[in-house]
């Protein structure tokens, strides 16, 4: 990966892909999670997306995209820890492939350059159309009851700390921004906070870093940094919370601390144990609550790495609720003893490494990857991550896990009677 | 067997195929530099199939619904009671199957032991294994599986949407069965299914990503276990599907935020495969872009009226049996969109078709044909979906090229008929 620095607050970051037939962009805008601006950062990249200088509505921004062979420009709002992240990412196929040598990852980035730094939708009738989709995608959480259920044990485990808030906002906080508002709120965060682009693919980084700085270069920044998010600390006694809904299939969820940060040394002997209690088809969970008592299609793990979190789900009968639940906390308790065949512990490890590796052929994925190193402080590579997961061993897995403790247990059952 | 390799000069892309003595075909997309390797291995076998005559055989057999997907989950049961996933856990591959309503396919994705892993895959598939005990274990399990789907939204819109275009084809019934059709799989069926739809001469593999073809075709060559191909094909039964549709409207209630519609057109010029279907699918997928796309005039109007947000996608469907164009996304006021759909198809039917915006999206499809190379698992699906309908993926732009103007005004008046739309809706409870 190369990078040049754009001014204090901006990075870009080129990781060349050539064997990939796309070139891909993404900037990650960083702000501090905060009940404050949550509704407005949630907002605020789909009106920014609505209109610029260079594409002045959205019929317009489409157009520029179908011509590009059917780019695509989309935005989305993110949560690490306590880092809220307005999202926008473009896609094109790369300049070797256009049929009439089109320079089309440059257009590209002059579409995007031009909706970070020249919007020009702050309008009535457009904030108010976008409120109004933002508000229903609060709603459409429910829609997925799988993440729904991970989504409200977080919440009630988090209770009170800003992880709890939600990525989205909240339906009040969308309602009451005015385009005004909205407009100054962007005029203060895109001069205020620290802004990561990925290029993925084949551009030329300092041809793009140039056309970066004729956006940037006329504005004035105040220096910004990523957020440290603080580890989950825990209640005492384990919370329980149970919805009810008009579902037919009971969704539990189950929220562990962990008591690992994500710049810990043990973040990666975490990784392994979660691999092997929860972490696919290999794992203690899948082999013992699906396929041994037959208790439900899925019964999975994983963690938040920037919260200390572990959360595993399950979708069960409603009268299975006891049986899964003892069953989860059993196959925990065979972990923390180091009751793990090499099968499993090599298998686990096995399977992260083929999970980093694929990231070499997923522009995503890649992007994804070192965002998530750069938030933790930690700034591994693929394969010095590798290196360390090979390392493991089982001995760091029964100590990371002793220290896994429940925290809260939520469960989204039907409705009585 | 003996490979053939081909180099296509407009993608770059390579390809080694071949035709084992066992009827099995052979497909091998190397990538250069690629970490991974995707192989799929699948039947042309789906949830459609349910009645059938074997070859040799003159009575047709008929089986309980969800059973080419009920299969699909035992086929992990292994002789020597060893588990199927350890195998490739072992060798760090992600080993995954998965049935639609016209293919059955088991598949890993490794980036080390490839050759191993793919050896392990050919001989899974290959080794049948069900007992009363084993057979009666899986009901739990796919029992769940059908619950999750009953509390989804999404799932049950489209459900009910082929409900209402189709009146006998069996497309409209649930892939996993219900809970009821399960309960009557035997063995005996499940081994009836296999000895029909796994011969290895209904079946291909195709690899894609970090691969020595050489290699590869070795270790499908002496993976394969029975080299007695059907001299016939499979006859499969499908009820007469009449070109009217079912009924023009459907709704249900469920726990879902807000109304979620899908709405669609039937296909009724169909019973073909290859180069004209392909033809047929780019032309429709053209047509939808340009009247519904997001620079069309109906789009901005739904958008800025708030009927329609940024969920809302565009399909056509094909297979040779059957095809339909479908619309779906949320809204407040589902039979809103559904009006203003009809209404656009009626105003471009006096006004015409906008040659512009035929030619931008004729630029959208090839930019879709070129990224979808860029996934190995996705091109490896589609490539052997597309192989099933006998289309050669690999020459897309052969058929892509003789796409005009006129073909697409053709296919649009004859696709969009109000008579053969249907909407379905799934309102909040």
């Amino acid at each position: 990966m190369e990078s040049l620095k754009i001014n204090d607050n901006i990075n870009l970051y080129y990781v060349p892909m050539k064997k990939l037939k796309t070139t891909s962009i993404g900037v990650y805008i960083h702000r501090a999670l905060s009940a404050d601006e949550a509704s407005k950062n949630a907002v605020l990249p789909y009106v920014m997306k609505r209109g610029c200088k260079l594409c002045p509505d959205s019929s317009a921004v489409a157009k520029y995209l179908e011509n590009l062979y059917g780019a695509s420009l989309g935005t989305g709002i993110l949560k690490r820890g306590d880092d809220h992240i307005i999202y926008f990412g473009f896609e094109t196929i790369s300049d070797k492939y256009a049929p009439d040598k089109e320079p089309l990852t440059a257009d590209g980035i002059k579409l995007m350059m031009s909706v970070l730094f020249e919007p020009d939708a702050f309008d009535d009738e457009t904030v108010m159309q976008e409120k109004k989709n933002a508000s229903d995608r609060i709603t459409a959480e429910m829609n997925d009851k799988r993440q729904y259920a991970q989504l409200r044990c977080s919440e009630e485990m988090c209770k009170g700390e800003s992880f709890a808030l939600s990525r989205l906002g909240t339906k009040e906080g969308v309602e009451a921004i005015t385009a005004d508002e909205l407009r100054k709120h962007y005029e203060k965060i895109i001069t205020s906070s620290a802004m990561d682009i990925y290029v993925c693919g084949d551009a030329d980084i300092n041809a793009l870093g140039e056309e970066i700085k004729k956006y940037t270069s006329k504005l004035n920044f105040e220096e910004a940094n990523i957020v440290k998010t603080s580890i989950f600390e825990g209640h005492g006694d384990v919370k329980r919370i149970t919805d009810n809904m008009d579902v037919v299939q009971g969704k539990l969820s189950m929220g562990f601390r962990t008591g690992v940060a994500a710049d810990s040394a043990d973040y990666v002997p975490l990784m392994v144990t979660n691999s092997i209690f929860g972490g696919g088809a290999h794992s203690k969970l899948f082999n013992n609550v699906r396929e041994k008592l037959s208790l439900c299609y899925y019964a999975s793990s994983s963690t938040v790495r920037n919260k200390g979190i572990m959360f595993v789900n399950a979708g069960i009968e409603f009268q299975n609720f006891e049986k899964a639940y003892d069953e989860i906390l059993v196959q925990l308790d065979n972990v923390k003893k180091g009751d793990i065949s090499d099968l499993e512990f090599e298998s686990s490890v096995n399977a992260l490494i083929n999970e980093l590796e694929s990231y070499n052929d997923d522009q995503n994925a890649i992007q994804f990857f070192y965002l998530s190193e750069k938030i933790a402080g930690t700034n591994y590579n693929i394969d010095e991550l590798k290196d360390k997961i090979s390392r493991v061993t089982i001995e760091d897995v029964k100590r990371v896990a002793s220290n896994i403790e429940l925290d809260t247990v939520y469960f989204l059952t039907g409705k009585e009677g | 067997m003996k490979l053939n390799h081909i180099k296509n000069n407009i993608t770059g892309e390579e390809m080694y195929y071949g035709k084992h003595s066992s009827g099995l075909g052979v497909y091998i997309i190397p990538k250069e530099d690629y970490s991974k390797t995707y192989a799929i291995f699948g039947t042309r076998y789906g949830s459609v199939d349910s009645k059938f005559v074997v070859p040799g055989e003159t009575e047709a057999t008929e089986v309980p619904d969800g059973i080419a997907h009920y299969l699909e989950h035992k086929m992990f049961d292994q002789p020597d009671g060893s588990n199927v996933f350890d195998k490739f856990s072992k060798y760090g591959g992600n080993a995954n199957a998965f049935t639609s309503f016209n293919i059955t396919a088991y598949l890993f994705s490794a980036t080390a032991n490839v050759e191993e892993n793919l050896a392990a895959l050919m001989d899974y598939v290959q080794s049948p294994y069900f007992t009363d005990e084993s057979v009666q274990k899986e009901q739990g399990i796919i029992g769940q599986e059908i619950r999750m789907y009953d509390d989804s939204g999404n799932w049950k819109l489209f459900f009910n949407f082929l409900n209402c275009l189709y009146q006998n084809h069996p497309v409209k019934k649930e892939i996993a069965g219900t809970v009821e059709s399960i309960s009557y799989i035997t063995p005996e069926y499940l081994y009836k299914c296999y000895n029909t739809f796994y011969n290895l001469s209904n079946m291909s593999i195709v690899v894609v990503g970090k691969a020595d073809a050489e290699k590869i075709a070795k270790v499908i060559e002496d993976g394969v276990k029975k080299n007695e191909p059907f001299e016939e094909e499979i006859k499969k039964i499908y009820p007469e599907e009449p070109k009217e549709i079912a009924k023009d409207y459907a709704e249900q209630s469920l726990s879902v935020a807000m109304p979620l519609f899908m709405m669609g057109f039937k296909d009724t010029d169909t019973g073909y495969g290859g180069k004209e279907l392909l033809k047929k699918s780019i032309e429709m997928n053209i047509l939808l872009k340009m009247l519904f796309g997001k620079s069309s005039k109906l789009y901005k109007e739904l958008y800025e009226k708030g009927l329609i947000n940024n969920r809302f996608s565009l399909e056509y469907t094909m297979q040779p049996s059957y095809g339909y164009s479908s619309i779906d996304g949320e809204s407040s006021d589902p039979k809103a969109v559904y009006d203003a759909v009809m209404g656009e198809v009626e105003r471009v039917r006096k006004d015409g078709l906008d040659q512009d915006a035929f030619e931008r999206m004729k630029k959208v499809m090839w930019g879709e044909y070129i990224r979808s190379q860029n996934d190995v698992e996705d091109y490896a699906t589609t490539f052997m979906q597309l192989l099933f309908m006998d289309i050669d993926y690999f020459n897309y732009y052969d058929v892509y090229k003789t796409v005009t103007f006129e073909d697409v005004e053709k296919r649009f008046n004859e696709h969009f008929v109000k008579e053969r739309s249907a909407l379905s809706v799934i309102n909040p409870v």
